[in-house]
């Protein structure tokens, strides 16, 4: 009998888990949904900032702006990770913190000084275990990241860029390109590549604009806004892939429990059986011996 | 261009597009004062300031509270981008004038905190003038 209890105590756990696993891929659905959401919405202003940009640089060539030149010398720089607060989430993490550890190599080797500043209580777990310093740590970031957040953020990138104190700030965060694909990546966002001025052809029927101001002064306002926006959509990217990640990963979960609990219901079904035979052959061997 | 008599009003926020739909007038709070738009405007693109957006239709006039951003006029499409965008009606006079208070005793040591104040003063006192007048 005892086989067979343990078997089942064990089959009960993994009913158990199955359940949690489901309903953890159930939420991961429903989050990723809204995310997505919250993410195609978002893509209207990023693409309209764009857009302008692309028309102003086009009235104005000769433009110079601090976000836009690089430095010659990559001397210091920032390192942004976005990781997830929670696990269970397959690969999510480790495929940026893999890509970080390349990066930090990279750096060491070149001798550039990197600030660290890690979004995620398993990019933070991570950076301890390894004796990594950070200056700074981020933990609010959950599955809706809101623009007034990263925006803070983000205007402390540009004064300390404009006051040339970092030379470079590169994100490393999960790019979601499709629902079907998500990548690891690491990113250099400043400087700002320069708006692509449309060429000739039929996209180029340009508008004559007026401006308010001048093409000049809206481009110096409108550049910080773009990088803003930029910085938001890493987030809300990474916000969108964890959900993705998440899902997948509880799926997998949830169909090697379905497999697991067949087998342990194959096992434990024999276990009784043989149970049954042994104990019919006992009494039938008793009845015998008593003849 | 005749054809396009009407106007649409897109305004944009970088979490989501809070407005698309046809209006008949809008008044923009630009930089330096304010900018009116009809149908048929020539294409335009400015530089907002913060202050109040208001939106007529059909006799019936809305209002919103916008803190900076742009303004892009291409043919009957009015794009409004920017960072916040509130109705004058959720803005409560409590909150702005706590706001406004909060802006005041804020001590400015230097040339840049003393701009970053001032600016933050006149946004709270516009808020709080469209927040008294939405009552």
């Amino acid at each position: 009998m005892a086989k067979a209890r343990a078997v089942l105590k064990r089959l009960k756990a993994v009913k158990n888990i199955r359940k949690i696993t489901r309903t953890m891929e159930l939420i991961a659905t429903a989050r990723f949904k809204k995310a997505m959401d919250r993410a195609t919405q978002a893509s209207a202003y990023t693409n309209k900032i764009a857009e302008l940009a692309a028309d102003l640089a086009s009235s104005a060539t000769d433009f110079v702006h601090p976000l836009l030149e690089g430095r010659t010398e990559q001397k210091s720089g920032v390192l942004l990770i976005l990781t997830s607060n929670r696990g269970l989430c397959g690969g999510y993490n480790a495929g940026v913190l893999k890509l970080v550890q390349q990066r930090l190599r990279d750096a060491k080797a070149a001798g550039q000084q990197l600030r660290i500043e890690v979004s995620g209580k398993r990019g933070i777990n991570f950076l301890k275990f390894q004796k990594i310093e950070y200056d700074k740590t981020y933990t609010n970031f959950e599955d809706k990241p809101r623009f007034d957040e990263v925006e803070s953020i983000a205007t402390r990138f540009i004064s300390d860029y404009t006051a040339k104190t970092i030379d470079f700030i590169d994100v490393a965060y999960v790019k979601f390109l499709s629902p079907a694909k998500q990548i690891a990546t690491l990113e250099s966002i400043l400087p700002l590549a320069k708006p692509q001025v449309k060429t000739t052809g039929a996209a180029a029927a340009t508008v004559d604009y007026e401006f308010l101001p001048s093409a000049k002064e809206i481009l110096e306002e409108i550049l910080p806004a773009a990088f803003k926006a930029r910085l938001f959509k890493c987030f809300l990217d990474a916000a969108v892939s964890e959900q993705i990640f998440r899902m997948v990963a509880m799926k997998g979960a949830t169909e090697n429990a379905g497999e697991m609990i067949s087998s342990l219901s194959r096992q434990y079904n024999r276990a009784r059986q043989a149970q049954i035979t042994s104990e019919l052959s006992e009494i039938i061997g008793g009845a015998e011996a008593l003849k | 261009m005749a054809a396009s008599k009407n106007l649409q009003i897109v305004l944009v926020t970088p979490e989501t597009t809070l407005l698309n739909e046809p209006v008949d007038s809008i008044r923009l709070p630009m930089f330096d004062g304010q900018l009116g738009i009809y149908p048929m405007r020539s294409p335009a693109v400015g530089r907002l300031g913060a202050g109040e957006l208001r939106l007529v239709q059909g006799g019936t006039t809305r209002s919103y509270y916008i803190d900076g951003g742009f303004v892009q006029v291409k043919g009957p499409v009015v794009s409004v981008l920017t960072n916040r965008a509130v109705t004058a009606e959720s803005l409560s006079t409590k909150a702005v004038e706590d706001e406004l208070q909060a802006a005041k005793v804020r001590v400015a040591k230097t040339d840049d905190e003393f701009a970053a104040k001032a600016a933050e003063l006149a946004k709270a006192r516009k808020r709080l003038a469209l927040a008294k007048r939405g009552k």
